[in-house]
């Protein structure tokens, strides 16, 4: 009973996520079952998730050292890109397995790339996170829309499209890569010393230099695991399109702020668990495929987002310190009594 | 004199909007004609007065992404009251910055008595917004703007256009308020650190409200300058603003740690993207290239801003450490 006690303690955040998700999803259920229980929209939405939910990944990394990495849209679309002209390409086209392996292989370098150069100006000069990526966002941007010339690229071979719509015993392969970098998230985040120590650097960066921590070394892999996560999700993006744009994505910016918010990290950096950004990125998920399913407008689904965003977080603020005065009454009266 | 003046922050971006201006003089001599540069003022003043809001709010650690939101939402009104029933320049101009300081308001007391952090705070309110102007309008434009308006827009004033001369007042207000107002001085203070500035007397949720409140006020106006330049209104046109605004004033000096900034570097900041983008023009590169050297630019000014602070500071150490 005592060890549920602790557990429920630990996840109280996690807990309530899964509530709100649990009860979005049942209202949606009654509200429309005919259109929202339906194995079409069940698998769309599985099929979608794993793009915001890789990004939101991503951008809980940088989050959690109290960073921030508004360059992740367009670090996927820019890997997308280099993907897209080496499947493009005549090679591609008559060796399709090595093709394929190339160009994962191409949008992977360009996550190192632009992870060491996100994380190498933020860790090694010392500038402001939310500085160094708005800069390097428009860079990737010149980037992405020099290459593609504004236009899309596309001819793509037809084995790549498995990436994106494929599925194995039913679940689409998108969300089978989602759980394995949810898997590996968990794993460097919340079990390796990696993940302890960018715990630390983003509690007190100061505090975990001098306890012997290499932040620099440590805020830099963070980039590059942020953008290896966007170069997934870029990837994905790509082979559900069956083509690649700049602007592929450019959406998920705000969205995946919000889910990491809404999942528990705090925005100064230091707390924040992978379980509640999957979750929050799932409420988000289903609250907009949902809400689309209804027929409701898509800008009130915009308005409704942000009213969420603000809403759980008021509500966070105002139970903390209703909590906290009572805790402090609680004392008050003990020491009364005494 | 001459070594304060050289050490002081503004100096290196002056310099190289120096450096910047003299290599596209050299190399166009369009650039340098009276009608070019008004033009360039003319087409920046939007950004520049918006950036002049974003200032205290970056100077007291916060951020407001939602500006370009504001923004739509006060173009879309006054385009409505204009065509509709076709109120006066005067109302219009204050209905906007009413709505425009309604925003702020409600961004200031999310800020300030929520304890929500800035970036989150008006990430929200960026959304509700923009939805709520898109579902009004479906993204329409708002054409047929009346005559007397549009000859506002094009009115100069020994010369200059009437666009500039607004910016320039408000250049003239931002920096009274900062330097002479308690409440600007409360914004350094807040920025520099928060609970000094409680300790000190400051009361920090009322200030705090109120750097979110003059933003929304300079959205508003924005708002009107832009519509009477380009003479329409679509509310699509605003999405990804905010950026830009934001790194004008860094680029300015300004540091999102909070506590520095000035209203000096901001207009440098803005004049500085301002001939830079005029220059790619000039020099005919595709369009395509100025995001690359614009983004190359931010991160190149923040990283030798921080640069020289760091040498600065191992230099202080040194003094210290062998007295």
């Amino acid at each position: 009973m005592k060890a549920f006690k602790t557990l429920k303690e630990k996840y109280a955040n996690e807990l309530t996520l899964a509530c709100i998700f649990i009860a979005v999803f049942i209202i949606l259920g009654i509200l429309a079952p005919d259109k929202f229980l339906t194995a079409y929209n069940l698998g769309s939405m599985m099929s979608q998730m794993p793009e915001l939910g890789l990004l939101s990944l991503g951008m809980m990394a940088a989050i959690l050292t109290g960073g921030m990495n508004l360059s992740i849209c367009y670090i996927a679309s820019l890997s997308g890109i280099f993907a897209a002209y080496v499947l493009s390409s005549d090679f591609a086209a008559t060796n399709v397995g090595i093709g394929i392996a190339a160009a994962i292989g191409a949008a992977m370098l360009i996550a190192v790339i632009t992870g060491l150069i996100n994380g190498g100006v933020i860790a090694y000069i010392g500038v402001a996170a939310m500085l160094v990526t708005l800069g390097t966002m428009t860079l990737f941007q010149g980037i992405a829309t020099n290459i593609t010339q504004g236009g899309a690229i596309s001819g793509f071979p037809e084995e790549f499209m498995a990436l994106g719509g494929g599925n194995v015993f039913g679940i689409p392969v998108p969300m089978l890569i989602y759980i394995g970098a949810i898997i590996a998230a968990y794993l460097l985040l919340e079990r390796s010393a990696w993940g302890s120590r960018v715990y630390m650097t983003g509690c007190n960066e100061t505090a975990a230099r001098f306890s012997g921590v290499n932040t620099k070394a440590t805020v830099l892999k963070v980039y590059i695991f942020s953008s290896v996560m966007a170069a997934i999700g870029g990837l994905i993006m790509i082979s559900r399109y069956n083509s690649a744009r700049v602007d592929y994505g450019s959406s998920y910016l705000m969205m995946s702020i919000s889910a990491v918010v809404l999942g528990g990290t705090s925005i100064m950096g230091g707390h924040g668990s992978v379980i509640g950004t999957v979750i929050a990125v799932g409420i988000i998920q289903i609250v907009t495929t949902g809400l689309n399913v209804l027929g409701i407008n898509r800008y009130l689904i915009d308005i409704i987002i942000g009213a969420i965003l603000i809403g759980v977080l008021a509500i966070r603020f105002l139970s903390r310190r209703l909590s906290d005065r009572n805790l402090v009454k609680a004392r008050a009266a003990k020491v009364g009594a005494q | 004199m001459v070594k304060s003046l050289v050490k002081k922050r503004e100096f290196t971006i002056f310099m190289i909007v120096v450096v910047i201006a003299v290599v596209i003089a050299i190399s166009n001599s369009v650039f340098l004609r009276p009608d070019n540069i008004i033009d360039v003022l003319k087409s920046n003043s939007v950004i520049g007065i918006m950036a002049l809001g974003m200032l205290p709010v970056l100077i007291s650690g916060g951020i407001d992404v939602s500006v370009s939101s504001t923004i739509a939402l006060c173009a879309v009104i006054s385009g409505k009251l204009l065509t509709i029933s076709g109120a006066n320049l005067f109302v219009v101009l204050i209905v906007s910055i009413a709505v425009g300081a309604a925003v702020g308001l409600a961004n200031g007391l999310i800020i300030s008595k929520l304890k929500i952090s800035p970036i989150v705070a008006t990430l929200g309110t960026m959304s509700i917004v923009l939805g709520a102007v898109l579902y009004w309008t479906n993204g329409e434009w708002i054409t047929n703007l009346p005559e007397d308006f549009k000859s506002f827009g094009t009115a100069t004033v020994a010369g200059i256009p009437i666009q500039v001369i607004i910016f320039i007042a408000l250049i003239a207000v931002t920096a009274l308020i900062l330097k002479y107002t308690l409440v600007g001085r409360g914004v350094y203070a807040i920025g520099g650190s928060t609970s000094s500035a409680v300790r000190v007397g400051y009361n920090v949720d009322k200030i705090q409200t109120l750097i979110y409140v003059f933003t929304g006020m300079t959205v508003g106006l924005a708002a009107v300058v832009h519509t009477s330049i380009v003479q329409q209104v679509d509310p699509n046109t605003f999405t990804g603003l905010e950026m830009d605004v934001i790194a004008c004033v860094v680029i300015g000096g300004a540091s999102t740690m909070g506590g520095s900034g000035s209203v000096t570097g901001t207009v440098l900041g803005v004049l500085l993207m301002a001939i830079m983008k005029n220059g790619l023009i000039l020099a005919r590169i595709p369009t395509y290239w100025q995001d690359i050297v614009v983004g190359l630019i931010i991160v190149f000014a923040v990283s030798i801003d921080v640069l020289n602070r760091n040498r600065e500071q191992e230099k202080l150490v040194r003094v210290d450490v062998e007295e």
